[in-house]
């Protein structure tokens, strides 16, 4: 090519594309061309990729995103709050597939009225044990569970009722967990419950997520992972609005034998600044309580004495907002100690061993999970034996219902067992998973591990394979008709995570189906179930479809918008 | 333009009584450049997620400075201006974390898994080597050459996007076409 250093002909050739050229220009550029076969190639080159990009695939907009800019528009006053802490799409009335489905489904529920009234037809049992009375708020757009006649003659608890808190009704969880992509090349998101949209990316793990709970403002959101078939769970908080990190920052705070719900409660202390988890040490087998602090991002490990658990945090009255954290150990008789996470100079209470000064014991209680106001606890009684790394119940255990007076020396009162209809004698729930709603009033209880002989109408209560839904205002406890409609989960399919909707009525589901094998990617559908009771059966709504990949677990945010405000 | 299948903004219905001419004027804007635009994200940044809430950013910026625009005619720049910058932020935030921070394709790599003829597996996976040589060159020269090639704006109306000059850009442009051209090579494509 006989090209003069001071032309640059590439850049006539380029801007030959696009008309970009003076006449002088296109005079001197047709010049050159024919006698260089260098530029004429490089013209040829230019054209046919200015031909390729130009044909590129043209993908249609989502189909939301009308409803998401009108969304973001109209709330201008909440321009600081990350956009996925924005009212949900079905609230602010926009489109979208989910919203126009749970739309019709929040119909249901307001034409069904009361949620969980008594059931209809013969047989309902007896209640038994004495009755923990709470006062239920109605909640803002959705009917809160109503007091059936029983509940209205049950006597207030001596210590007076403890009141529901008012939370949002959307039934949509705020975030969940998303592992797409083929079986050998999967991606972990955060998507936005009410839209779908990705909030975050989280590197890439070698199993699933079982486990997720957003901090209280919803700052951070901790999760547990399976790492592939080895048998362990990782720990991980990803940071879920722009700080000191950036939106997506991804924390490892530990491994742990994978083993019981006792294992993979997350629980975040009110105030969102720490989170309190236990890891079972392969190794070392036993159990113990770590710390992760929101924002230093630092964790360390609190206790160290081989059997502990992480209960539920407690905020000390009378003080400046100092928390404490209900401890568990499970060797010999269990026992619950209230413990300082910090010291008085606010240096970290490290290694310690939670018997040792606490704030407060309980003997024979293990793992007290607190309502969200605190007013409320279901904890297990019962003794336990070591099972590997873990410990598990495996005598006269189960789980109960009691007050907890966080005024008058942090006491558990007015106590009963959770299922009140089971005959425990020797027997034994050897573990289950636990969850609160929001209100304060539901939870659901599922992988309930029961060891006895089968009772109930079918023989087949307990069953490790149902979702039970009560409600602390009702005096029945829960019993087996409390258990949802086998039909409600997909044929084959496993439970991993259940949360509790703020309305109280509704409750999230990630549902897994069996794997194939390691070749076939992971598939979960996430499930927004809309309890029913008597004849008439469930309404289920599929968030998300195993089609597209494993979804779930589901979380919610403890702060309202206007808390947060 | 309305796509078919898909949900167009639509202004709200105290306005439409207004007939406040704000909202109509982004109604037409939302209507006319909310596909493009996502397009040209998606080709910048690959993930389509991450596109969507950049184009979302786009036109929330879009309404609140409407009131600027005062020549209709360089609307279209002014769009893909914010668009551009909307996206060059995002970029920007992310790219210290992992895997979110890098500008590389996390998806890219990846073979589309759905279920579909063959002919669809094949223009799939043009496609992709495609957005890999994209997501190979300089953001700048992306976005330059996105302009011209996806966009088919001349080196004018890419300075008044870019915020450069006519030179400038045209010298960008040839960089960004050599740059491509090796690229595109890599990739398996002849010349």
């Amino acid at each position: 090519m006989t090209m003069n250093r001071h032309e640059p002909w590439d850049e006539l050739v380029s801007a030959s594309l696009t008309g970009d050229l003076s006449a002088d220009e296109r005079l001197r550029l047709d010049a050159h061309l024919d006698s260089c076969a260098d530029c004429r190639a490089t013209l040829a080159a230019f054209a046919d990729q200015r031909r390729i990009v130009a044909g590129l695939r043209h993908r249609p907009a989502p189909r939301d995103l009308g409803a998401r800019v009108r969304t973001g528009i109209e709330g201008g006053s909440r321009v600081g709050l990350p956009w996925w802490r924005r009212p949900p799409a079905i609230l602010a009335g926009v489109g979208g597939g989910l919203a126009v489905v749970a739309g019709a489904l929040l119909a249901i529920v307001l034409l069904n009225g009361s949620p969980d009234g008594p059931p209809v037809g013969e047989g309902s049992p007896t209640p038994s044990g004495s009755v923990i009375a709470v006062s239920a708020t109605p909640v803002p757009s959705a009917p809160a569970p109503t007091a059936s006649p029983v509940e209205s003659a049950a006597a207030p608890s001596p210590q007076g009722s403890p009141s529901v808190t008012p939370v949002p009704a959307s039934p949509e969880p705020d975030v969940y967990l998303a592992l797409t992509g083929p079986f050998d090349n999967q991606a972990v998101t955060v998507r936005h419950g009410p839209t779908g949209e990705t909030i975050a990316g989280v590197d890439a793990p070698s199993g699933t997520p079982i486990a997720a709970e957003l901090s209280p403002g919803g700052q951070w959101l901790a999760h547990i992972t399976q790492l592939g078939e080895r048998g362990l769970n990782e720990l991980r908080a990803t940071r879920m609005v722009e700080g000191t990190g950036e939106v997506g920052e991804t924390i490892t705070l530990g491994e742990s034998v994978a083993g019981s719900p006792f294992l993979e409660q997350l629980t975040w202390s009110p105030d969102g600044g720490y989170l309190a988890y236990t890891l079972a040490n392969p190794e070392a087998d036993g159990t113990d309580v770590w710390i992760f602090e929101a924002e230093t991002g630092e964790w360390w490990q609190l206790t160290d004495v081989g059997d502990a658990y992480a209960g539920s945090w407690v905020s000390i009255p009378d003080s400046d907002g100092s928390m404490a954290l209900w401890v568990s150990t499970a060797e010999g008789t269990v026992m619950s100690y209230l413990t300082l996470v910090l010291d008085d100079t606010g240096g970290h209470v490290e290694s310690g061993d939670p018997a040792v000064a606490p704030l407060a014991r309980h003997e024979g209680i293990f793992q007290p999970l607190l309502s969200p106001n605190g007013s409320l606890a279901i904890y297990w009684k019962g003794r336990m034996e070591q099972s590997g790394a873990e410990w598990l119940f495996s005598e006269g255990a189960a789980p109960h219902l009691a007050e907890h007076q966080a005024d008058d020396g942090f006491e558990f009162t007015n106590e009963r067992e959770l299922f009140s209809d089971v005959t425990i004698e020797q027997d034994a729930f050897t573990s289950a998973a636990i969850a609160w709603g929001l209100d304060g009033d539901a939870y659901a209880v599922w992988d309930a591990l029961w060891t006895g002989i089968p009772q109930g109408s079918g023989g087949e209560y307990p069953n490790v394979n149902r979702v039970y839904f009560g409600h602390a205002t009702d005096p029945r406890g829960l019993t087996e008709i409390h258990a949802l409609d086998a039909a409600d989960i997909p044929e084959g399919a496993r439970v991993i995570d259940v949360k509790v909707s703020p309305t109280g009525e509704h409750l999230v589901i990630s549902a897994a189906q069996p794997r194939g094998g390691v070749l076939e990617a992971p598939a979960a559908d996430l499930l927004l179930v809309k309890r029913n009771t008597g004849q008439v059966p469930d309404a289920v709504v599929v968030i998300r479809s195993r089609d597209d990949g494993w979804f779930g677990p589901a979380a919610f945010d403890a702060i309202t918008e206007d808390e947060a405000e | 333009m309305v796509v078919s299948g898909w949900i167009p903004w639509d202004a709200p219905a105290v306005s439409r009584r207004a007939v406040d001419a704000r909202e109509a004027e982004f109604a037409q804007l939302f209507e006319e450049f909310s596909a493009p635009i996502f397009n040209y994200v998606l080709r910048m940044v690959t993930d389509a997620d991450r596109a969507a809430d950049i184009t979302q950013d786009t036109f929330i910026k879009a309404y609140r400075k409407l009131d600027t625009v005062t020549d209709a005619t360089s609307t279209r720049s002014w769009l893909y201006r914010i668009a551009t910058n909307t996206a060059i932020d995002d970029m920007r935030r992310r790219r210290n974390v992992t895997p979110m921070g890098t500008d590389e394709p996390a998806f890219a790599n990846r073979p589309d898994h759905r279920p579909g003829p063959e002919a669809q597996v094949m223009a799939s996976t043009l496609d992709e080597r495609v957005q890999r040589a994209l997501m190979a060159l300089r953001p700048n020269h992306r976005q330059c050459l996105l302009l011209s090639d996806l966009e088919d704006m001349s080196a004018q109306q890419i300075g008044e996007v870019m915020g450069l000059s006519y030179g400038a850009v045209r010298t960008l442009l040839c960089r960004a076409r050599g740059e491509m051209r090796r690229a595109l090579s890599a990739e398996g494509f002849a010349r």
